[in-house]
């Protein structure tokens, strides 16, 4: 019985090879975007869910209350591990793990090799007993309890030293100064972790860096120092951080009590981006649950599309009904016969889906900087995915067909007197099409708008000339801070070099030096934080910033005078810039205080998404760390050669490094810039699927109405009219459907926006685009179609009735 | 074999109301072959499609078997049907997708027999019918005649008691139609019952007895044999 069916389901496909491969293509390019967004989501939710103890894990991070609301950071002051220790014994298991980039290098008999290395932490042995990461040799007890020692992953292992078991007993040297002799080697930390581990030394090395006085400072929070404690199941988060607060207001000095540690789950870190993590990748729930939503848009596309050419081709099959009805077939068996043709395509397509996302795969993994595994078919997980899917489209597109097919009366559909307004299909395949570009053009819209905004965030102007900015490291150590002035001088000889400035960041920059402080001789410190750029005087001139008020500071290596941007002087409540200049600034009790010489222009010091804060500059040598180069425009790249020259020949002993400001600016919006091309290619596959299925029904229209289109033409009718008889219909169900989407897209969108403080408005041009876009994309889907009918010869129409 | 007493069926639209069939009754025994006839309009078809139980009458009463049916639900129906009544129309009704052997095997998956016999009882009615070397021919590749030999043969192939023929020549040439008659003359001889509308005088010929219907009731009955 059931090859029975098979077999007649699989002539009809064969018959009909137009609609079965409009169906297959349609549901198999959905069915391979939405396997390719479980897998991402799949992969997403699976960082660090291989601890043992994941679910008692908690980090301990900080509030920090400032005068936007509440901010968040993922570090905490360095004695805070220690003290819980101290004061809570109920928690058994505390381990603080602090990560640093800096220079690595290694001696191989005699011939050095440098590498900069941001894999580097400093890690509590007991890191190692909260965390499941594997160790192929030695042990965290004994390796990480002396402070010379390290251990690193066989990948690093395998760079370094070229075969991980020699690396065991070998040497290395941190930042030009301190060894390090390897004890350890760790497995390779897995692709969904955010915690990547490359070299990890003891945390007892600290003691010998620039950082020992931080051990023992409860003010200083450092964004990358994590602490991690195993909460015993009977003390809950919310308690936790309860106790939390009154540990903090108890070790903290009083005008920082405020600045609480915060417990936050283990299970929380990958999503949370409020906090951020190791691997700088967070992937927030709704984001998820917009990819999902996404996901299950894009099959409901590719199922209407089904659900719309069974039901128009069910006039053609009624005569098959009639006769099997006849013969003794029930109306059960009928309707399963036809999900098993349902089933057959949906079938067909989730292999034809399975080979999109293999071959896909790659791509996604490279747009998303992920590591997603392409043995993905061996996972039960997916297996079940696919089955779920496969049986979830069979029903949702199969099972309105055959309700209706097999319901047919039998001596109607012997008689052929079953018409299209009969199958009841009509109304509903209307219906379905608004559906279908309703959905469509909700991702249109919201793909146009999120490609606008990124538009915005590469051409606004930030306050500052950032063209043809080149931005090199600069060593942190005194010996490299006394060759300031030679480097200077070095590049300034090439004509080509505009401008050099020494700094602590460029004026956009991710990290971030914030710090409150006493204005005016006041006895309070301000209820706002500065933003503190220190640079030379040649900042100005190189970034062409431009002061309202005032002067630049005269050269100095300490900070003697202070520049303002107008922001501060606003939240001073200064209306006129000349009143804040001889005004003192009193930074840390008098650790640095000095008088406003200038006030500048606001300036973006982050991405668009924060609005500006208050910025103040002043020189001071020995925070600077990055070389800022004005290059003539148009000869940055045949100057690149020229000053690595001059910085290696300065720097014998460092790694070169250097960035385009241009490059770093854009990276502050790589999450967007990822989101925006994948917003492009699921609004393209909507409107794509759409449109198949558009076609399909336009193709059966003009089969259907090849009679009328006959009598009309020998009534006298046009090309034209034929073709504004076919696409007159869809063209208003478009407008149907845009008249739905465009509220839906614009509370989504508006939504959406809000994250930014510079935006872009909501005009109605996109909004005009987006339904312009879909006509003139159907009419060149229905037009070809309707013409092929329109210009068909009526007699010959005509004569096979 | 069938009887129905005070059979109406009423066809109601918008507009009309049609009486298709008028408090009609008539007797049909075992081994007959009886033709319907009429002209067009007057309800034959209308009384085929109730005898066959692919449709339902709104009065009186229908003994098939001796069972009361009129009131049997769809699937009682689809079940009586499968297993004691084949079908012949004027336009064949082949399933297109199907050659002329799965065809003629429909039947009886329908009704449930193993493969191995179908094959066997498929080939044995072809093979009555002549059709054998088209076997694995789809309809379209048949003539007129041949695809209503394959509907006969579908007919027949699960040994029905009785046969409803719903102007089986309408569509054929006369030597076509005296071979379709010849077929279902032999079926008769041997036992099985046949009702038939028709419009040819000459292949109510054929028949034991010729039933004239008017406007939903039968005139006469002309008894042949
Ligand atoms: N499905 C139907 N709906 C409405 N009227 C019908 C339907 N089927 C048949 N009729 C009407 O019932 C009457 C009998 O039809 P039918 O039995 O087909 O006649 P015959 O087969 O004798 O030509 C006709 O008047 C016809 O128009
Ligand atoms: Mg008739």
């Amino acid at each position: 019985m059931f090859y029975n069916y098979f077999k007649t389901a699989f002539r009809n496909l064969l018959r009909n090879k137009g609609y079965a491969a409009i169906n297959i293509v349609g549901l198999a390019v959905g069915i391979a975007a939405c396997l390719l967004i479980f897998l991402v989501i799949q992969f997403e939710t699976s960082f660090d869910n291989f601890h043992k103890k994941k679910n008692e894990i908690y980090r301990i991070g900080t509030e920090l209350p400032g005068a936007d609301g509440m901010n968040y950071t993922a570090g905490c002051a360095l004695p805070v591990g220690p003290q819980l220790r101290l004061d809570f014994p109920q928690v058994k298991e505390v381990a603080s793990i602090f990560n640093q980039g800096g220079q690595i290098t290694i001696d191989n008999n005699g011939s050095q090799k440098k590498f900069n290395a941001d894999n580097f932490f400093y890690a509590e042995p007991e890191f190692f007993s909260i965390f499941d990461f594997g160790w192929l040799s030695g042990n965290p007890q004994t390796c990480l309890k002396d402070p010379n020692s390290a251990a690193i992953t066989q990948e690093v292992a395998e760079k370094y030293f070229g075969d991980w078991r020699s690396a065991i007993g070998k040497t290395f040297k941190y930042e030009n100064k301190t060894p390090y002799k390897i004890c350890g080697i760790l497995k390779n930390i897995p692709a969904n972790s955010d915690f990547p581990l490359g070299i990890v030394v003891s945390y007892s090395a600290i003691n010998s860096t620039y950082l020992k006085d931080n051990l023992k400072d409860w003010v200083s929070t450092f964004g990358d120092a994590y602490t991690f404690v195993v909460l015993p199941p009977e003390i809950s988060q919310i308690k936790f951080n309860e106790q939390l607060k009154a540990f903090s207001k108890k070790h903290k000095p009083a005008e920082y009590a405020k600045e609480a540690s915060y417990a936050q789950p283990l299970t929380e870190i990958h999503f949370d981006n409020r906090f951020g993590n190791f691997s700088g990748h967070t992937f927030g729930h709704s984001l998820i649950e917009a990819l999902a939503l996404i996901g299950v848009f894009l099959i409901v596309i590719a199922s209407v599309n089904f659900i719309n050419l069974a039901t128009a081709q069910a006039v053609n099959r009624s005569k098959e009904v009639g006769i099997r009805k006849v013969l003794g077939s029930n109306r059960l068996q009928l309707a399963l016969q036809f999900l098993g043709e349902t089933f057959l395509i949906t079938f067909a397509a989730i292999i034809f889906a399975v080979g999109i996302a293999i071959i896909v795969l790659p791509l996604v993994n490279q747009l998303l900087e992920i590591k997603m595994s392409i043995n993905f078919i061996a996972n039960p997980v997916v297996t079940l995915f696919l089955v779920t899917t496969l049986v979830l489209v069979t029903f949702l597109s199969g099972i309105y067909p055959a309700i209706i097919l097999s319901g047919f009366n039998p001596i109607t559909a012997l008689k052929s007197k079953i018409t299209s307004k009969m199958v009841g299909g009509l109304s509903l395949r209307r219906v379905l099409v608004v559906l279908q570009f309703v959905i469509a053009q909700i991702l249109i819209i919201g793909m146009l708008i999120v490609v606008s905004q990124m538009n915005y965030f590469r051409t606004a102007s930030l306050g500052f000339d950032k063209a043809a900015i080149l931005n090199v490291g600069l060593p942190g150590d005194s010996v490299s801070h006394t060759k300031i002035n030679y480097v200077r001088d070095a590049l300034l000889k090439n004509p080509d070099i505009k401008n050099v400035s020494f700094s602590f960041t460029s004026p956009s920059s991710e990290s971030n030096w914030n710090s409150d402080f006493k204005f005016d001789h006041s006895a309070k410190t301000t209820d706002f934080s500065a933003n503190l750029k220190w640079a030379d005087e040649n900042y100005f001139k190189t970034y062409n910033l431009q002061f309202v008020a005032g002067r630049a500071f005269y050269p100095s290596d300490t900070s003697r005078e202070f520049v303002v941007n107008e922001t501060l002087i606003k939240k001073l409540g200064i209306r006129d810039p000349k009143d804040a200049i001889g005004k003192q600034i009193n930074f840390w009790n008098g650790a640095k205080v000095a008088n406003i010489v200038g006030v500048i222009r606001d300036f973006n010091t982050y991405s668009l998404r924060k609005p500006i804060g208050a910025v103040v500059l002043s020189s001071a040598k020995d925070f600077y760390q990055t070389i800022n180069i004005k290059i003539k425009p148009g000869a940055e790249k045949a100057t690149l050669p020229f000053i690595e020259k001059v910085w290696n020949d300065a720097f014998p002993d460092y790694v070169y490094e250097y960035r385009f400001l241009d490059d770093t600016i854009a990276g502050f919006y790589k999450q967007e810039n990822q989101l925006s091309l994948l917003y492009k290619v699921f609004a393209g596959l909507a409107i794509f699927i759409s449109c198949l299925g558009l076609y399909g029904l336009v193709s059966f229209m003009a089969v259907q109405r090849t009679k009328e289109v006959g009598i009309r033409k020998v009534l006298g009718a046009s090309v034209q009219n034929i073709v504004y008889l076919f696409s007159k219909e869809f063209t208003l169900l478009i407008i149907i459907a845009f008249a739905i989407a465009a509220p839906i897209a614009y509370y989504i969108m508006h939504k959406w926006l809000l994250d930014y403080t510079y935006r872009i408005d909501l005009g109605a041009s996109t909004f005009l685009l987006a339904i312009a876009g879909s006509i003139i994309i159907s009419w060149i889907t229905v037009g070809h179609r309707a013409i092929k009918a329109a210009i068909a010869n009526p007699v010959k129409s005509l004569r096979t009735e | 074999m069938i009887k129905i007493t005070e059979l109406e069926k009423i066809y109601r639209t918008e507009e009309v109301e049609t009486i298709a069939l008028n408090k009609l009754s008539i007797e049909v025994k075992d081994g007959e072959f009886v033709a319907v006839m009429g002209p067009s309009g007057c309800g034959k078809s209308t009384l085929l499609n109730i005898l066959g139980l692919l449709d339902d009458p709104d009065k009186g009463s229908f003994i098939f078997n001796q069972i009361e049916v009129a009131d049997f639900n769809e699937r009682r129906r689809a079940d009586l049907r499968k297993h004691n009544i084949g079908f012949v129309f004027q336009s064949f009704n082949l399933i297109d997708e199907l050659t002329v052997f799965e065809n003629v095997e429909l039947p009886l998956i329908y009704t449930g027999v193993k493969s191995a016999d179908r094959k066997k009882r498929v080939e044995e009615v072809l093979d009555k019918v002549q059709i054998m070397h088209r076997r694995n021919h789809y309809p379209q590749q048949l003539s007129g005649g041949q695809q209503q030999r394959v509907a006969v043969a579908r007919a027949v192939v699960n040994k029905p008691k009785l046969i409803l023929a719903d102007e089986p020549t309408g569509n054929l040439d006369s030597h076509n139609g005296n071979d379709v008659m010849q077929l279902l003359t032999e079926l008769n001889e041997q036992g099985t019952t046949i009702v038939m509308v028709t419009h040819s005088e000459h292949d109510a010929g054929y028949s034991h007895r010729i039933i004239r219907m008017l406007d939903g009731q039968t005139v006469t009955e002309n008894i042949l044999v």
